[in-house]
Formats: C-alpha cells, sequence, structure tokens
C-alpha cells in the first residue's frame, strides 16, 4: 500500500470518529452553529481526501453527505433524527470501505449497490426537506428530466420494428429508440448474442453539466471496445444557433456492444446513473430487411424445407436454402429472410421453433415476433432490464481499481511544461489578475495590488517576456501611489487586448484562444492532452497496455530532490503499534538482565572473595536500575491511552439500543482522560459493552414503568472511569429497577451454585454478586430476573484475564452499580515468589491478600478440610503440593508454623500452604506454549534474573 | 493540436478541447460554407461534437483515426 | 530552490500535493491551519502558497486577507477548493488570492500552474 494511502485512510478513520462525535453532540443540540460547521467541515475534507483516489463508491456516498450538511448549516434543511441516522449509516459505510481498502487494498463490487443507496437516500432527504423552498427535487441533482428511452420501451419498439416486406422501411434514424443495423452489423450481432457473447445495449446520457466537472462524455463512450453500433443524439438544437449554449451537453450516446458487462461497468463507474445497459436477446437482432418482390413465393420449396428443419436435417435445410438465395435477387426481403434462417442454422442449430417461424415468414410476408421463442433457444435471454441506478451499479465490478501504487495518477511525474502548452495556463492568471483587481476594495487592497503585481511578474518570467516586467512595476507603482488597482488593471487590459487583436489580425490559429470574459477561471477544464491524460489515467486501470500513452512516465522524477527538501515538523508522531510492542519486549528483557546484576555482585562476593567489586556491580546495578525503571515507565506511557478509546462508541451504542428497546436514557461519561496501557483497554472494550448493553436491556425499565415508579421518564446511565494507585477502575452505574437479592439467591440455590447453608447466612451484597458464578446465567434466568446473568460470568473471565476484578451493588428501585477495577498495565506483573518441595513458585501480587504463618494448633479441621480461623473468619486452608498432585507434606518452620498464602479467588478467601515465602519480583509474564500452554493452574512463566524460570500459579485455576 | 481556422476551412489536428467549441461555433455561424478538415484529429471533445451535430458543416476531410470516424459518422446523416 | 507552502487541515491533501510538487524539484512545508500558516510565512520566506478554503480556527480567506493586509506579503497564491462554486471563486479573489484551482488538482495542471506563479522560465 502506498503512503499516501495509509495517510488517507488512517486520517479518514480520525475524521470518521469525529464525525460520530459531532452528530451525537448535534443530537442534544441540533441548533449548535460550531457543531454544524465542524461536522461540515469534517465530512467535507473526507469527501475532498477520497476524491484524491479512485473510490467513486465512497466518495458519491460522501458527496451526497456533505451536500445535506450543507443544506442543513445554511438552514435549508433541518436537523432531525432521520437526518442523524442516515448520516450515520453513511459514515457506518464508509468505515467498512475503509477496513476493505486497508485489507485488500480495494473497493469489492458488492458495496456498490449500497452505496447507491444510501446515496440515494441522502438525496432524497435533500430533495424532501427542500423542495417546498428549493427547486424541484429532479433540478437539485443535476441531472434533467429528459426523457430517456425506458428500456422496456426500447425493446418494446425492438422486437415490434415494422418492417413491412412491401417497403422494407428501417426505423428512422431521428427516432431514438431504435437501432439502424444493417443485415451484415445485425448478423454479426446476432452471432455473438447466440453464441454465448450478450451483446449490450448502452445508453449514456450525459449530465448537462458535466463539462464543468472535467468530463468528456464522447472521449469516455469512445472507450468502449467491440462496439457495432453506435449513434450520438443532440437532442435540442436552439432555433438560433447562436442561442446555442455549448458548454451544456445535450448529447445521448447509444450504442450496441460486445464488451462484457465487467468492462462497460468499469468504463462507466463515474456516471452510472447517466447510463442504462441492457442485454439484448440474440433473436431481437433477427429482423429481414430488403424490398418486396412481387414473385409468389415457391410454396413447395418452404413446406419442404420446413420439413427439414423439423426433422432436424439441418443440412440438407442449408442446401436447399442456398440453392433458393441462388435464384432470388440478393436486395429482396425473401432474400434476407433466406439469409437470416440460414444464420440461425450455423448460430441457433437447435431453436428449430425460431427457425420455422422465420421460414414461414415468407408465407405471410409479415416479419414474425421471434422474441417470444427466445425461451427455447440457447441463447442467453433478457437478464438485468431494469434501469434502476442500484442495480447498474450492483453489476459494477471495479476489478482494476487502479493500483493504488506509487506510479497511479497523484504521483506520476510530469514532464516539464514548454511555452505552448503553458499558453493557455498564462492567459488564466492573466484573467485571474483581472478579477482580483476588480474585486471589492478593501483594507488588504494594497497587499492584494503586490500580490497581483509579483504574480504577473513570476508568469512574466516563466514565458521569457522578460521586457514586460519594468512595465508592470511601473503599473503597480502607480496603483500603489494612488491606492487603486487602475493602473494595474489598465495595463493588464491593454496586454490582453493586445494579445487578442495580434491573433485575430495574423489569422493565425489562436493559441489554445483567448478566453472570454463569460466563461470564469473555474469553467475551463484542462486542455486536450490533460484531459487525454486524466483520461487515460483512468482508462489504464482497464488496459494496463495503454499506459504506454503516457510518456511522462518513462522519466520519474519524484523525490530526485529529496535530500534537500525541507520537512516540515509535526507535534504528533503516528508509530506502528508492533514498533511500541518490540520496544516493550525489549525493555522487558531489559530489565531480567540487569536483574542478573544483583546475582552477580553476590557470585563476586562468595564465590570470588572480591568484595569490592561487588560493592562496585551494586552501585552501578542502582544506576542501571533507575534508568532501566524510568525507561519502562516511559515506555508504558507510550502505550497509555485514554478510555475515552471505548466511551466514545457508547452515545452511539445507547442511542441505538435504547431506541430499539423504546427507552429513554440519559447517557453520562465521567473521566473519559483516565489512561491505562492500550491492551487492557482492547480487552476492556468487550466486557464493557456487555454491561452496558445488560443495563440497557434489563436495568433501566420503560418510561411508563419509570413514570409509575416516581422516576423520571429517562433513565440515567453513568459511565465513569477514574484511576486508583495503580489501577483504573470504571463504574457503571444506572438508576433503573436494581437486583433483587432474594431472587439471585433461590436461583443460585435452585441451579445448585449454593447449599442450603449459604443460602441462609450469605448477604444480599453477597448474593447480587452471584451473577457472576459461572452457570449462573441461562434463558430462563434472564426473563425471570431482572436480566443481570446474561453472560456476567462471560464478563468476569474476560476481566479476571487481564488481572482485573469486578463487582456489582445493587439496590432494589434504586439502581445498580457495576465495577470494573484492572491494572493500568501488564506489561509487568509483581509476584511473590514462594517455595514448595524444593521448587519455587511465583504468584501475582495482586492476588495476594496477606502472607501468615499459621502454627498447626490453630488448624482444625472441618468436614476433612483443614480450616483456620484469621480475623475472625473462618478461612479454608489448602497445601500447594496436594494441589500440584506432590506426594509430600509441607514443611512448617522451627516454630511449627506453616506458611500461609491467603488469596483472593472469586470474592473468598483461601490460604494455600507453602514451605516458605521468598522476595517479591517484576517480571515480565510470557503466557506458556507448546505442550505447557495445555497446562491448567499455571498463568505462565517468566525468567528470573539468574537466568532461571519461574513458574507462576494462577491460584484460580488451582482451586 | 487544436484548430486552426483557414478563410473556408477549419482543421482540426489531434486532440480538440472543450475550451475551443465557443470558437468553432462563432466560426461555423460567421462561415456558413465553412468546411471542416478532420484528417488528423484524434479526438473532438463532446462540446465540439455537438457543434458540429447542430450545425452540420461540410466536411472535407474524415479522420484517419477509424473509432473517431465511426463514431463521426453521426455527421454524415 | 523555490519552497512552497501547502495549507490544508487534510493531512492526505497535504502528502498529496507535497508529492506532486516535490516530483517537480520544489521543496514544501506543509500547515495544517491559517494560524499556523500565518507563523510560518513569517519565519520564512516562501515563493508560493497553495491555500486549502475550509480549515479550523482559520480558513483559507482568513489567511489571505492577513497575509495581503502584511505589507511585505505579496507571495502569489493559488487557492484550491473543492467545489465549483462560484461564490467561493469570488470570496478567494476578493479574499487575496492570485488563482483559484479545483481539488483534487490535477498534477499537470498543478505543476503548470505553479511554474508560473513561481516564475520560473523553461
Amino acid at each position: 500500500m502506498n503512503a499516501l494511502l495509509e495517510q488517507f485512510l488512517s486520517e479518514s478513520r480520525d475524521f470518521l470518529q469525529g464525525i460520530g462525535e459531532k452528530l451525537m453532540q448535534l443530537e442534544s443540540d441540533p441548533e449548535s452553529i460550531p457543531f454544524l460547521t465542524e461536522l461540515f467541515r469534517f465530512i467535507h475534507t473526507l469527501k475532498g481526501n477520497s476524491g484524491l483516489f479512485d473510490f467513486p463508491e465512497m466518495t458519491r456516498v460522501l458527496h451526497a453527505s456533505e451536500d445535506l450538511m450543507d443544506a442543513v448549516r445554511h438552514g435549508r434543511v433541518h436537523y432531525s433524527q432521520t437526518l442523524t441516522d442516515q448520516l450515520l449509516d453513511a459514515m457506518d459505510f464508509v468505515g467498512i470501505l475503509m477496513d476493505e481498502i486497508e485489507s485488500t487494498g480495494r473497493i469489492g463490487s458488492s458495496h456498490a449497490s449500497s452505496s447507491a443507496k444510501l446515496t440515494k437516500s441522502l438525496r432524497d432527504l435533500l430533495a424532501q426537506a427542500s423542495a417546498p423552498v428549493d427547486a424541484p427535487a429532479s433540478e437539485l441533482h443535476g441531472i434533467s428530466n429528459i426523457d430517456h428511452p425506458s428500456v422496456d420501451q426500447v425493446l418494446e419498439e425492438f422486437a415490434a420494428v415494422e418492417v413491412t416486406p412491401e417497403t422494407g422501411a428501417l426505423p428512422s434514424l431521428d427516432a431514438p429508440h431504435a437501432f439502424d443495423l444493417s443485415e451484415e452489423v445485425a448478423m454479426a450481432l446476432f452471432s455473438h448474442a447466440s453464441q454465448g457473447t450478450p451483446v449490450f445495449w448502452v445508453t449514456y446520457h450525459p449530465e448537462p453539466d458535466c463539462f464543468f466537472k472535467g468530463e468528456d462524455p464522447f472521449y469516455l463512450v469512445r472507450q468502449v471496445p467491440e462496439v457495432l453500433w453506435s449513434d450520438c443524439i443532440l437532442q435540442a438544437v436552439p432555433a438560433l444557433l447562436i442561442d446555442m449554449d455549448v458548454y451544456s451537453s445535450q448529447l445521448i450516446f447509444q450504442l450496441l456492444t460486445c464488451a462484457s458487462q465487467e468492462t462497460l461497468d468499469d468504463i462507466f463507474r463515474y456516471v452510472p446513473d447517466q447510463v442504462q445497459r441492457v442485454e439484448i436477446p440474440a433473436l431481437t437482432f433477427v429482423v429481414p430487411r430488403g424490398s418486396a418482390s412481387d414473385n409468389a413465393n415457391d410454396e413447395e420449396f418452404i413446406s419442404r424445407t420446413l420439413a427439414m428443419l423439423r426433422d432436424g436435417e439441418l443440412e440438407r435445410a442449408a442446401h436447399s436454402l442456398h440453392t433458393m438465395l441462388e435464384l432470388s435477387a440478393s436486395d429482396l426481403w425473401s432474400s434476407s429472410v433466406l439469409r437470416w434462417v440460414l444464420a440461425m442454422i450455423e448460430f441457433a442449430p437447435h431453436n428449430t421453433p425460431a427457425q420455422c417461424a422465420l421460414l414461414e415468414a415468407l408465407l405471410t410476408h409479415e416479419n414474425p415476433d421471434l422474441t417470444l421463442l427466445a425461451h427455447t433457444a440457447p441463447a442467453p435471454v433478457v437478464t438485468a432490464l431494469t434501469a434502476e441506478l442500484a442495480s447498474v451499479e450492483e453489476a459494477i465490478t471495479p476489478e482494476n481499481v487502479a493500483a493504488l501504487d506509487d506510479t497511479s495518477a497523484p504521483t506520476a511525474s510530469v514532464a516539464p511544461s514548454n511555452t505552448d502548452a503553458l499558453m493557455p495556463c498564462f492567459y488564466t492568471v492573466l484573467h485571474a489578475q483581472k478579477t482580483v483587481l476588480t474585486a471589492p476594495a478593501s483594507a488588504w487592497l494594497k497587499g492584494r495590488l503586490k500580490s497581483v503585481a509579483s504574480t504577473l511578474i513570476a508568469v512574466h518570467r516563466a514565458m521569457n517576456k522578460l521586457d514586460e516586467i519594468a512595465h508592470i512595476q511601473n503599473a503597480l507603482d502607480a496603483a500603489l501611489a494612488n491606492n487603486a488597482p487602475e493602473p494595474l488593471l489598465t495595463w493588464l487590459e491593454q496586454t490582453l487586448a493586445h494579445q487578442a487583436s495580434r491573433e485575430e489580425v495574423s489569422d493565425q490559429a489562436k493559441p489554445v484562444s483567448v478566453l472570454s470574459d463569460q466563461v470564469s477561471v473555474e469553467d475551463i477544464t484542462p486542455d486536450a492532452p490533460a484531459l487525454q491524460h486524466a483520461q487515460v489515467a483512468l482508462e489504464s486501470s482497464v488496459e494496463p497496455a495503454k499506459s504506454v500513452q503516457r510518456p511522462e512516465e518513462s522519466t520519474p522524477h519524484f523525490g530526485r530532490r529529496a535530500d534537500d527538501v525541507a520537512v516540515s515538523t509535526s507535534k504528533t508522531l503516528k508509530v506502528d503499534q508492533e514498533k511500541i510492542d518490540r520496544l516493550m519486549n525489549l525493555i522487558g528483557e531489559m530489565v531480567v538482565a540487569k536483574n542478573a546484576l544483583p546475582y552477580l555482585a553476590n557470585r563476586a562476593e562468595t564465590v570470588f572473595g572480591v568484595r569490592d567489586l561487588s560493592r562496585e556491580i551494586k552501585a552501578q546495578y542502582a544506576v542501571i536500575n533507575r534508568v532501566a525503571e524510568e525507561m519502562q515507565d516511559t515506555i508504558m506511557q507510550v502505550r497509555m491511552m485514554p478510555v475515552s478509546f471505548i466511551f466514545q462508541r457508547f452515545p452511539r451504542m445507547v442511542r441505538d439500543i435504547s431506541r430499539k428497546l423504546g427507552k429513554e436514557v440519559e447517557l453520562v461519561l465521567e473521566g473519559e482522560s483516565t489512561e491505562a496501557d492500550k491492551n487492557i483497554i482492547e480487552a476492556l472494550s468487550d466486557p464493557l459493552i456487555h454491561i452496558v448493553r445488560n443495563s440497557l436491556d434489563h436495568g433501566l425499565e420503560t418510561p411508563q414503568e419509570r413514570m409509575a415508579a416516581g422516576k423520571n421518564a429517562a433513565g440515567k446511565l453513568l459511565i465513569r472511569a477514574t484511576q486508583e494507585s495503580d489501577r483504573v477502575v470504571i463504574e457503571i452505574i444506572d438508576d433503573g429497577r436494581g437486583i433483587n437479592p432474594y431472587i439471585i439467591k433461590q436461583k443460585a440455590y435452585e441451579k445448585g451454585l449454593i447449599d442450603e447453608s449459604v443460602l441462609e447466612r450469605i448477604s444480599d451484597e453477597e448474593a447480587v454478586n452471584l451473577v457472576f458464578a459461572a452457570g449462573f446465567s441461562t434463558a430462563e434466568v434472564i426473563s425471570d430476573l431482572s436480566g443481570r446473568g446474561v453472560g456476567m460470568d462471560v464478563v468476569r473471565s474476560a476481566v479476571e484475564r487481564i488481572n482485573g476484578t469486578v463487582g456489582i451493588q445493587s439496590e432494589v428501585g434504586k439502581g445498580t452499580r457495576l465495577f470494573l477495577s484492572l491494572p493500568l498495565s501488564m506489561a509487568v506483573t509483581n509476584v511473590m515468589i514462594i517455595e514448595s518441595n524444593q521448587q519455587i513458585f511465583g504468584v501475582s501480587m495482586d492476588m495476594v491478600v496477606e502472607t501468615v504463618r499459621v502454627p498447626r494448633a490453630q488448624m482444625s479441621s472441618i468436614k476433612q478440610k483443614q480450616t483456620t480461623v484469621l480475623r475472625g473468619r473462618i478461612v479454608p486452608l489448602l497445601s500447594l503440593n496436594d494441589l500440584l498432585a506432590l506426594p509430600f507434606a509441607q514443611q512448617p518452620n522451627e516454630d511449627d508454623e506453616f506458611a500461609t498464602l491467603v488469596v483472593r479467588v472469586h470474592g473468598e478467601h483461601v490460604g494455600i500452604i507453602v514451605d516458605d515465602f521468598r522476595e517479591t519480583v517484576d517480571i515480565i509474564l510470557k503466557p506458556m506454549t507448546g505442550i505447557l500452554g495445555g497446562l491448567g493452574g499455571f498463568s505462565g512463566a517468566a525468567l528470573l534474573g539468574d537466568g532461571s524460570v519461574l513458574m507462576v500459579l494462577n491460584p484460580r485455576e488451582l482451586i | 493540436m487544436g484548430i486552426e481556422y483557414k478563410k473556408s476551412l477549419a482543421v482540426l489536428t489531434e486532440f480538440v478541447g472543450v475550451e475551443e467549441a465557443e470558437n468553432l461555433l462563432e466560426w461555423l455561424l460567421k462561415n456558413p460554407k465553412g468546411k471542416i478538415n478532420l484528417a488528423s484529429c484524434v479526438h473532438i471533445h463532446a462540446a465540439n461534437l455537438q457543434v458540429l451535430m447542430a450545425v452540420k458543416p461540410t466536411i472535407s476531410a474524415w479522420p484517419a483515426d477509424e473509432n473517431l470516424q465511426h463514431w463521426l459518422s453521426v455527421l454524415k446523416k | 530552490m523555490k519552497t512552497i507552502l501547502v495549507i490544508d487541515d487534510a493531512a492526505t491533501v497535504r502528502m498529496y500535493h507535497r508529492r506532486i510538487l516535490e516530483s517537480a524539484g520544489y521543496a514544501v512545508d506543509e500547515a495544517i491551519n491559517g494560524i499556523e500558516a500565518l507563523e510560518k510565512a513569517l519565519e520564512k520566506n516562501y515563493d508560493l502558497f497553495l491555500v486549502d478554503i475550509n480549515m479550523p480556527k482559520l480558513d483559507g480567506y482568513g489567511f489571505l486577507r492577513q497575509l495581503r493586509s502584511q505589507d511585505m506579503m505579496q507571495v502569489p497564491a493559488i487557492m484550491v477548493s473543492t467545489e465549483a462554486a462560484k461564490n467561493d471563486e469570488i470570496l478567494a479573489y476578493n479574499a487575496g488570492a492570485n488563482l483559484y484551482l479545483i481539488k483534487p488538482t490535477k498534477p499537470d495542471e498543478l505543476l503548470r500552474y505553479s511554474q508560473l506563479l513561481l516564475g520560473e522560465s523553461i
């Protein structure tokens, strides 16, 4: 993918996000001019950007959105929810296209119809809303409503071309609906169509102001290959030719081609709404024509040949037909019939009914309506006859979306222009300066005058007209002295007049004409080669071979002076995430490597007995340690992202869901700038969406219920992020119906999640938290309860996976508060090292509540389970060796106390008996892969400073 | 390139751009018997095409470019 | 070497113009709005400005008006707009643009006009 495209994608995503936010803000404050202006600017810029590329599907939708917003900001269209919906849909669509461009480099054909539909609905909105005030809708579209021959009409006319044997009359050429085909061309078309190459009838009706858009419809239509018949119609010629507006297209092009549908759609992909394409059935072409003959037909011959045809004796029939042909004058209608029957034998040998029907025409002297027999023919039948914009677009398969490599149009280098090529531009600039000079006076008039003079001097220098420069300077001085543009204007007008007269006198070709004053600068399209160039660029996507027409391409200048190009500075730098991850990994290894130094110091002293060296190593370690930690902090900072990254989608989501549910919700977001590590933020996204959805679905009541309960009709949903020391806390608070702990208890008991004793003593708060228990939620539960159970265990496990915790508080009738607590970063884990059975293990400090040494005397067994009482609370005790299925007893210390690690598992405190505690260390936890990956009970492994591997336990899985 | 206007003949060469259309119409109106030479013309912008179609001047030489000639046969009628 | 200041809030458009202009050997600086452009214009002598209309903070018209109000600011400016709106063009000239082009500018067209306005003879 080229850099420009990457830039486009990355910038566009920012715009899309901005647009989404602004739409949300506008919803609460639809009159806000700053919001409207900003929103318009976003869409406008996005459209402008997309116009640099070959993504008509995208540009079309954005253009329509822009027009709509333009109308809104000028008060022509009123802001409405429908409008927001439409625009949101449009932006979603654009987002999808971006994804596709990002992954495949192009836009798939499947999007063309959606693009057309979206565009249409946006345009409809514009038309509807502005119709009473403005011009009729049709004019807003810029497409005139001149009667297209409808497709049906065309086919009808075509099938029923009245060619009587008497006159042999051909359809009049003035009638735009019918074709004028010679028998030769008709037969060629017939042979194509009946042999599987569809023949398309194309009518292209360029919009009247297309010239102003730099289009050349004639050039476009000439790109259609394999045209077997073509026509061009000028619709309206004014009575007086002098009144003719040559810059308003009045043309209609029609053609018959064997080009493939894809080719056609590709050629006309920018103007699909101006093109109709119909596949013409083969038999439609079978129209015998010629002059009538006086001779009576040889009925015996006809019936004999008919019999041969019916019997499938095609060779004999053909022979007989040939013989008959030789005996007849070739310009007779009857001869034409014979030739057509022969053609049918050759190209459609199996369509006996059609062959016979045609031959029988010799008896009736009337062209048969063969199209009725089309269905029996193996040839293609009429397909896609609809001229609906959508369906035409549906067929567009931009297989060749311009290869967006560095050689495509935007970067194509351009050969130095010669004076001739510059001439029209030169005059354009002169005329522009005239406009500047005649602009109303203003405070900055002097600056404007000077700029005009410097521009004039520059262009004259460029054109090597150096003697003029002094005159310009003089005129400027005079103008500045008078503080008026006249002196410059006079000089300019003289120059222009002089130029014009010199050309007239010499009767030479005007060098691409002096532009008349009526033609404003914007009306001027580049001269022909430029256009040709642009068109070829477009065309080259269809036929790469054509690119040889661009000689400039062979001399790439791009970046030739890259070394001395001044690069402007920018304050933000976008960096690939992979690079940051790599940096993170490296610093992780650095931390581990640095941890080896204390071991080394130790060895220096104990093994080699060099105490001074040991001290020096330790001092050095302190320095490295500080730098490494600072580095680690800084890199973590880089990875930090504000939670607004997730929060930003809530306004839209809440809006959509609440509307669907018929609820009114006021969403409040707080602490959006709170930051956490990118991985945490990303991992948080799904659970949070789940929770919010749940709150909306089951927590908040309908407006009626709320009113009945004496609450505001609109429910309130608060999502708040705060930082508490090294953790981020996210709360989702609603003022809905709350959760009834009694029902939860009952359900949990029925499901066997708790036993009777628990049922009795469990507190309400603990009960509510049972919704997080695995296996709690079922469809049945959802309907009975306020439904908080839906997949909450999924939420919990997702949060726990990133070392987070989740909890819930609720008061019936008042509302529910759900909170998530998450580490700021997961890159470095603080673990406590413990010893058991002469091995060391790590346990994440996040889980450790406390470490205690429990005297054997204070341990008691209840129901064969070891327990002890800690701070007035019964804590179950488990031995690590047992948990790891090691057949050894835990070792107590000299005082017969057992080292016990109290961890929090699913909100419960559990004591794990180990042999001894050691220090805590920062490690980079790596998940285990391969065979070890399947090992339960461990959350990963880490490398220690001395090079040994530390297995980190996961008590949740162990217990 | 462009159009060269002679006494009663306009010679269209290579590519004839959109900006020529107005002058072409003017010239054709001023010279009702003016003829058009397309021999070395490769393409004319649609604006010029519709001028030629509206005025229907005599074509003194048809383009060598077959495709263009095919399309311009509409002027023969 | 001639230096052109490309002023546009859209990074994509800036890059597009930068590529075209650099391909012809011009140096290119960028500014993302009128304010930044003015700051840069005061710091450095540019030979040409390529100005977008619709930008935050200070739009293209505002930039040009400010520029033309400074006595020394006589550097030619090309205004580029996405729309062929008549009104935009008049406003552009009134504000002090010397040329009005429509986006997306065609590379060869842009280069021709740049060459002219920079006074570079062939």
